[in-house]
């Protein structure tokens, strides 16, 4: 009975405007049958999966091509560490702590789109749980692709880093050539656990014609770490999402986001950091830009609960053609004496007295703009993977090439 | 060698200077001397081809090739340097990347080491350029660039104003460091400390033309016994 009210509570949510971003008529899209393959996808989106978003087709761990998921793949050799890479739906059959988790840190009817989850998502999407102490050295890889246009694409991905283990999950989100139009919507919900650290990275490589609606929530407990990087590097029709991130006693959170807006699209990225024990601490930096009449709206947000606790906001926005916007909105909140939080926003061009040096050391002016442009993409970030760091140099090397021509 | 004739320029349509001429021969360190808006960096800002100073006549050579008409990044890359007073603070880009980038273009990363060392970078070199330096560090950093370009003519404007006088120090080694590679050397400078210790010519300009030009210790002289506007008589080479 209580399970019945619940889920008409979240029939209702199914015309629930999100707070952000534009409204997307769910409608317009087909529902395809979720469902779970055995094989491997067609070599041809393996290609595209190394080309577009760096990910070596013998390395993902899960692959889903619309509403597939592939889970020959997921027989990685991760389970000789005793890490489980698995699809949700078989997860929640199977493990306590995956339903344990599952719409725990996301509501589903928080909005349509995690509603629509909910009701019509199947479950796809992957599993992750590390063991308490076990430090996987290598990312965890996994792919999400669109695969014919038109129609929506559900993901629920739940992440468990149990006590003191340590991973990095990396995650490609990407469209295959030719295919323009689509939804994807994105449940993930994370769980550090006392002492253990989490580095994800999200790589989103879209089109023209799609819609993407993130929903995320991290849970991270006592002297917990996670380190988010998310790159938004192609054009889509619009993307919004505002994962919250809540940290407990001493627990440790970075959220970097680099957005190059393009072809029209609204761009709507930041996330919010709530400081609920004491010593918590979290640090949000954006570096977005915008161009071709695109929007990018970054919104940052740390709310302070209890005393100690240190937040820093970082905001710097380009913009790069007089038909583009950016909003930058950081909102830094305190409910307790002994809070530190600060923020710091810019928005600009780049500096033509910049440009002008470069010039009179050597550098045409195109090549002058790429420096500062890679200048202004590149946030350390001390806590990834050299794998990782190297395909984020080459993402940069792409978004810095495509605006300077 | 470094040669202006006849130069004159303009700064938003307002003539500044009024047909300069000044040779700096290679190897040789001349100071520039004069009282503030004589034209001093306007001059050196026309020499390298800077967009905000409009050259309206006059010619520019580097050794024998005349580089007037050619852009700012194409009279660096044939060996012409300047040093700038005050480099722009970059955001995002670190001082070991602009060296490193300099240093590619010019073909001289193999100088990398020996140039951080010489201008005591070291602690630096994670910072943004020229974010937050301190007067000294600005002015060594700066060199730096400077050096690793490893220019035939280089102009340093101002490189010992807010600097401390070990920085002091450590920028003149660096000067004579490039004259001894023979590059043609031009120092603006309104302190004596560095005019004392760079033994060469000195070039007085005063509304936008140079008035007098001798040995950099007897001109110095003048100046502090009777003002620049006293020395365009005679010593004018």
């Amino acid at each position: 009975m209580v399970e019945a009210v619940a889920r008409e509570r979240v029939r209702e949510a199914l015309s629930k405007k999100a707070e952000y971003g534009p409204d997307v008529d769910l409608t317009q899209f087909r529902l395809e049958k979720p469902r779970v393959a055995v094989g491997d996808p067609d070599a041809s989106l393996l290609a595209e999966a190394q080309r577009k978003v760096g990910l070596n087709p013998g390395s993902i761990s899960y692959f889903q091509a619309g509403e597939t998921a592939f889970y020959k793949m997921m027989e990685a050799t991760l389970a000789k560490m005793g890490v489980v890479v698995k699809p949700l739906r078989i997860a929640l059959k199977e493990d306590e702590r995956a339903r344990r988790i599952a719409w725990s840190l996301v509501p589903p009817d928080k909005d349509k789109y995690t509603a629509a989850a909910y009701l019509y998502g199947g479950e796809l999407g992957y599993y992750v749980y590390v063991p308490p102490g076990v430090r996987v050295e290598q990312p965890i890889y996994t792919c999400l692709s669109l695969f014919t246009g038109g129609e929506v694409q559900f993901t629920h991905n739940i992440v468990y880093v149990d006590e003191g283990a340590e991973a990095h999950v990396t995650t490609g989100c990407m469209v295959p050539h030719g295919v323009k139009g689509g939804l994807h919507i994105g449940i993930s919900e994370f769980y550090v656990a006392p002492g253990a650290k989490l580095g994800y990275t999200m790589l989103h490589s879209w089109a023209p014609g799609v819609h993407v609606r993130p929903r995320t929530a991290v849970r991270v407990e006592e002297g917990g770490e996670y380190h988010s990087y998310y790159a938004v590097y192609s054009p889509v029709a619009s993307i919004q999402s505002y994962p919250q991130v809540r940290l407990a006693r001493g627990a440790y959170a970075k959220l970097t986001s680099i957005v190059s807006a393009e072809a029209g699209g609204v761009y709507d990225l930041g996330g919010r950091a709530v400081l609920e024990g004491e010593g918590a601490a979290a640090e949000m930096v954006s570096r977005v830009m915008a161009r071709e009449g695109s929007t990018v709206v970054a919104r940052n947000e740390i709310d302070a609960k209890t005393g100690g606790t240190r937040g820093h906001i970082e905001c710097l926005g380009l913009l790069l053609d007089d038909a583009s916007r950016v909003d930058s909105v950081p909102i830094i909140s305190s409910l307790a004496p002994g809070a530190e939080l600060t923020h710091e926003a810019a928005i600009g061009s780049l500096s033509e007295e910049n440009i002008a040096y470069l010039e009179a050391k050597g550098f045409t002016e195109e090549e002058a703009r790429a420096l500062l442009l890679r200048g202004f993409l590149s946030v350390e970030e001390p806590g990834l993977p050299p794998l990782i760091r190297s395909e984020i140099e080459r993402i940069v090397d792409f978004i810095v090439k495509n605006a300077v021509g | 060698m470094l040669k202006v004739e006849g130069l004159r320029a303009s700064v938003a349509g307002r003539e500044v200077l009024h047909g300069v001429d000044l040779e700096v021969p290679a190897g040789e360190v001349h100071l520039l001397l004069g009282p503030n808006a004589a034209g001093k960096t306007t001059l050196l800002s026309a020499i390298m081809g800077l967009p905000h100073v409009q050259v309206t006549d006059g010619r520019v050579f580097l050794g024998e090739h005349e580089v007037t008409l050619l852009p700012p990044w194409e009279r660096a890359m044939r060996g012409l340097a300047l040093a700038f007073q005050i480099p722009p603070e970059f955001r995002g880009l670190k001082l070991s990347t602009l060296l490193e980038k300099v240093a590619e273009r010019h073909g001289t990363t193999d100088m990398m080491g020996g140039v951080v060392e010489l201008l005591r970078l070291d602690g630096l070199l994670d910072r943004e350029a020229f974010r937050g330096f301190s007067g000294g560090e600005r002015k060594r950093a700066e060199l730096a660039v400077t050096l690793l370009q490893k220019p035939r003519a280089a102009m340093l404007d101002e490189p010992d104003s807010g600097v401390d006088l070990e920085s002091v120090g450590i920028v003149a080694s660096a000067i004579e460091r490039l004259a001894r590679r023979g590059a043609a050397v031009l120092v603006v400078t309104h302190t004596s400390f560095l005019a004392e210790r760079l033994d060469g010519e000195a070039h007085i300009l005063l509304d936008g033309v140079v008035k007098a030009s001798g040995p950099a210790r007897e001109m110095l002289e003048r100046i502090r016994e009777y003002g620049f506007g006293e020395v365009d008589g005679g010593g004018s080479s």
